[in-house]
């Protein structure tokens, strides 16, 4: 169902164009040509956030910071396998992926850990890859409230989607 | 930023100074490759997108579609720009349809139009919220996951994720209006 809708909506963003007068071929052509400079801006903050990402996870910090805050989750009712997807899911996307793939493969795809990190995953998002990628361009620097609003509606969230995953 | 950057980048690195002093700078690279390797998707993602959106945007689709939400958009952010206005209807459509390349480069066109208003700071604090809390309401890549892995009900996990997130953009959406003040 879900997959026929992008094709969908590229058809009627064509036959609206066409009914408009626009030229399709033009106008794709003048979007596209975008792309290049936007990725150019972006690089610089894509490089420091992997880099940092990088060296959080090798020097075992992030490891540091999960029994640090295990008990911490624990008390709101998150497991303590949970914690590492948690603390990873606002640095970087496809890491988080990977962990939920590891609980996958530890736990069984069905199981209620999977189910959580699966609701995790899905209704939280990479907070400081958006800081990063976002103000690239910005003047506005003041981004720690906006960050750890963030963090705090997304700890919740998945603080309720554990709770939810044992009704549902 | 720069705090939060300036912190793990030192601590991480008097760290691995102690367990493995090697491997510093071949993880750094490692972090440097993957930007890249990101980069060169997100390019071809970004020139798609951002062709249809020209389209949209020379039709007067996208002015329509900004003009259907506008209540919606003034409630959230107060009064914006017209520029504005459109950036962020298209960010936050695309965002909900979880087409997540298209959501980047409309986010980034709607911070800077955003910048330009004299109500800045709240609406741009807001729209980074709505953005950060997630509001896609399939989650695709994690379907695609569990399908492969063999899941015998993988679609299970999707009213789970709407409640979730739709509870994380409102504890986000509550949080800016007590604590942000519209000048």
């Amino acid at each position: 169902m879900s997959s026929f809708f992008i094709p969908v909506l590229f058809i009627i963003v064509f036959i609206y164009g066409i009914v408009k007068k626009v030229k399709p071929y033009d106008a794709f052509t003048d979007g596209a040509k975008g792309a290049i400079p936007f990725v150019t801006t972006l690089f610089p903050f894509l490089v420091s956030i992997f880099v940092l990402t990088e060296l959080f996870d090798k020097s075992g910090l992030s490891d540091i910071l999960v029994n640090f805050l295990a008990p911490f989750f624990n008390f709101f009712g998150v497991p303590k396998e949970l914690c590492k997807l948690l603390l990873i899911k606002p640095f970087s996307g496809s890491g988080s992926l990977a962990v939920v793939s590891d609980i996958y493969n530890i736990y069984g795809v069905d199981s209620y850990l999977s189910r959580c990190a699966s609701v995790i995953y899905g209704s939280s998002e990479t907070v400081f890859y958006i800081a990063a990628v976002y103000f690239a361009k910005a003047k506005t620097k003041k981004l720690l409230t906006p960050i750890i609003i963030s963090l705090v509606a997304s700890f919740f969230s998945s603080v309720f989607a554990c709770f939810i995953c044992l009704i549902l | 930023m720069n705090l939060v950057f300036t912190l793990v980048f030192l601590i991480s690195i008097i760290f691995l100074c102690f367990i493995s002093p090697d491997t510093v700078l071949s993880a750094m690279l490692t972090g440097g490759e993957k930007a890249l390797t990101l980069s060169l998707q997100v390019v071809t993602v970004y020139a798609v997108w951002l062709g249809v959106f020209e389209i949209m945007d020379r039709s007067g689709l996208s002015q329509k579609i900004a003009k259907w939400l506008k209540p919606f958009i003034r409630f959230l952010f107060g009064d914006v720009s017209k520029e504005a206005n459109e950036y962020m209807t298209l960010n936050i459509s695309a965002n909900l349809l979880g087409m997540s390349g298209g959501t980047t480069p409309m986010g980034i066109k709607s911070v800077l139009a955003l910048e330009n208003d004299k109500n800045s700071y709240y609406a741009i604090v807001m729209f980074f919220v709505i953005n950060a809390t997630s509001v896609q309401l399939i989650p695709s890549s994690i379907l695609a996951l569990r399908t492969s892995m063999g899941s015998i009900n993988p679609s299970d996990i999707i009213l789970p994720t709407i409640l979730a997130t739709l509870l994380s953009t409102i504890i986000g959406i509550l949080l800016v209006k007590i604590f942000v003040r519209k000048k």
